[in-house]
């Protein structure tokens, strides 16, 4: 087999490349990179262990801009001529539409941090952390961890809350409803029938507070939710569970970390990327805000590892949608959302 | 950049003019039915403000007396306190576990809640509570103009009440009347935070379908031409103001 020592090769020049990168290090004094991330959470956990020990090292500065993916998605367009952010997170089905428009560097077989990634998941950009969609449900009104096919029961129409679409959330809804009928998320017309045979949603959400009061309240009975930061939230809900089904699977969800393409300060940005997909902090996600480590090589404390995704079987119990193919629906998906879900 | 379209699969602009987008908005009842609620949700909060206001305003001028300055300052807070807090405030009095919900199931005369979230009535008191004050201002300044005693003396030449303010008020507020409801017209049309927070993402409205398509679908083409759309309206609008005015004014 030739294929071994060739990987160890690459390795030990990926660590010379390393190495080499840290001895020059004093030469970033005065730079700043910009990294566009989630505020909250997120942000305190890169500055920890990836800004810090970057600045450090190198002198340069890292600045964080925040705010929502989708914002972001419209500052690379609209700068790309002339770009200012040099690390970008973004969604399971924005980094690929990234990288098909050029518009961020595509991750490198070569370097370690891609080998420790699990396979197939640098899809666009490198993946980040794992969530998975399953249901939050109201221990009182449900009194089992619900299944997906529950939440079709009689007793519960009307009684599910939903985030707005465009969203991950919706996408994996109709992906689910869809199997639930035998069909994939291909077959839009069965996808979209099933979720409307939930009636209105109880309530379209944009926090997570607003739903737990709710579930609390008895006024919704369960809602699809992607697990991470639902599961730290719940701690302070003794009344709200949270189901990962198994028929079919939670949906894979994943948090992406992009290398804007030609940005002003690209070897920082590749450094950014590797403190952010190290050991330590990928640890750091799962431990406090249980989003599940992509880096394969994580050992998690017991208590993490139950709420996260973090073993090769979970990972592959894990449906997986074609987002290439929902991100092209987008349009036309919406449009149908806001017609036969919302009713209006 | 409303005639510009992004090619299939990608979100990179194509400068090439097309009227796409156009033909989508007019072409798909969806984007016409939002529109038509967009236009009637302004047109009941114009008018809902016009009746709270007229009353307070004439309130305000000829009876409040030294409390005159306090009143106007209570009718500008919303004003001052931007469109977000007031809207959040609003979900917690109208939400299922809100203020008013609570007090109805306390008092045992309801058991689920009534839903005044996500449907037109919130968005209604919403905008209503945000914008009277653009409809109460002019008409203090119209009233204010009016001698203290116009109603006195039409009273003296045998007018009823009902019609001191037919014949008498109402003619003389109606450039302030104008100049209001055009005001919380364009302001209700626009609106952006009340509709989508009071409606809970289930009642669309022309800016909350503008919002969606520029930064959830990425489709900033056709979000710009639903801008246009809204311009145009907002210019016909203008325009017509204007003209009553005009008329008002040469109207003795």
């Amino acid at each position: 087999m030739h294929v071994k020592p060739k990987l160890t090769l690459t390795s030990a020049l990926t660590a010379v490349g390393l190495t080499a990168s840290i001895a020059t290090a004093q030469d970033f004094s005065g730079q700043t990179l910009i990294v566009g991330t989630w505020g909250g959470d997120i942000e305190r956990l890169l500055k920890e262990h990836a800004a810090a020990p970057l600045e450090e090292k190198t002198g340069a500065k890292v600045e964080f801009l925040l705010g929502g993916s989708g914002d972001r998605m419209a500052k690379i367009y609209a700068e790309r001529q002339n770009p200012t952010m040099d690390v970008t997170f973004q969604n399971i089905y924005e980094a690929p539409q990234l990288l098909a428009d050029d518009l961020v560097v595509a991750p490198d077989p070569e370097l370690d941090i891609y080998e420790t990634v699990w396979d197939g998941m640098n899809d666009g950009c490198y993946a980040m952390s794992l969530v998975g969609l399953g249901i939050a449900y109201s221990k009182d009104l449900v009194p089992e961890p619900p299944e997906w096919a529950d939440m079709w029961k009689p007793e519960y129409n009307g009684m599910i809350a939903m985030a707005p679409y465009p969203s991950s959330e919706g996408d994996g809804l109709l992906g689910v409803a869809a199997r639930l009928e035998g069909a994939d998320e291909h077959d839009a017309d069965v996808a979209f029938a099933k979720v409307a045979e939930l009636g209105e949603p109880a309530l379209t959400y944009t926090s997570l507070d607003e739903v737990f009061a709710l579930m609390e309240a008895g006024e919704v009975a369960m809602a699809p939710m992607i697990s991470g930061y639902v599961l730290a939230g719940l701690k302070e809900f003794p009344g709200i569970g949270f189901s990962f089904p198994t028929d079919p699977g939670p949906v894979l969800i994943r948090d992406m970390v992009c290398q804007v393409k030609n940005s002003p300060n690209p070897e920082l940005a590749q450094m950014f990327i590797e403190y952010a997909l190290s050991a330590e902090t990928q640890k750091a996600y799962a431990e406090e805000i249980y989003f599940g480590p992509t880096n394969s090589t994580v050992k998690l404390s017991e208590s993490a590892a139950a709420d996260t995704i973090n073993s090769p079987e979970e990972v592959e119990s894990l449906l997986a949608l074609d987002w290439p193919w929902l991100i092209e629906q987008r349009a036309d998906w919406t449009e149908r959302w806001n017609k036969d879900i919302m009713g209006q | 950049m409303s005639i510009w379209s992004q090619p299939p699969g990608s979100l990179i602009l194509d400068p090439t003019p097309t009227m796409e987008n156009y033909v989508r908005i007019a072409g798909d009842g969806y984007y016409i039915r939002g529109l038509l609620r967009t236009l009637w949700l302004s047109l009941s909060t114009t008018a809902i403000a016009a009746l709270l206001a007229l009353p307070l305003s004439w309130w305000i001028v000829l009876r409040a007396g030294r409390f005159r300055g306090l009143m106007l300052t209570l009718v500008l807070i919303p004003m001052v306190c931007g469109a977000l807090l007031p809207t959040l405030g609003l979900m917690n009095l109208l939400g299922p576990l809100g203020v008013i919900n609570g007090t109805l199931k306390s008092l045992g005369l309801i058991d689920r809640s009534w839903k005044m979230l996500g449907n037109q009535t919130g968005i209604l008191i919403g905008l209503v509570h945000a914008f009277l004050p653009l409809m109460v201002l002019p008409l203090v300044s119209a009233l204010d103009r009016l001698p203290a005693d116009v109603e006195s003396a039409a009273m003296s030449l045998g007018a009823n009440r009902r019609k001191v303010w037919r014949r008498v008020i109402l003619p003389l507020a109606a450039p302030g009347l104008i100049a209001g409801s055009a005001l919380v017209f364009c302001a209700a049309l626009t609106s952006f935070v009340t509709p989508l927070i009071l409606g809970q993402g289930k009642v669309a409205t022309f800016a909350t379908m503008a919002y969606q398509q520029a930064s959830l679908v990425l489709d900033w083409p056709f979000a710009s031409a639903l801008a246009v759309v809204m311009l145009v309206i907002l210019a016909l609008i203008g325009a017509g103001a204007w003209g009553a005015q005009r008329w008002a004014a040469d109207t003795p």
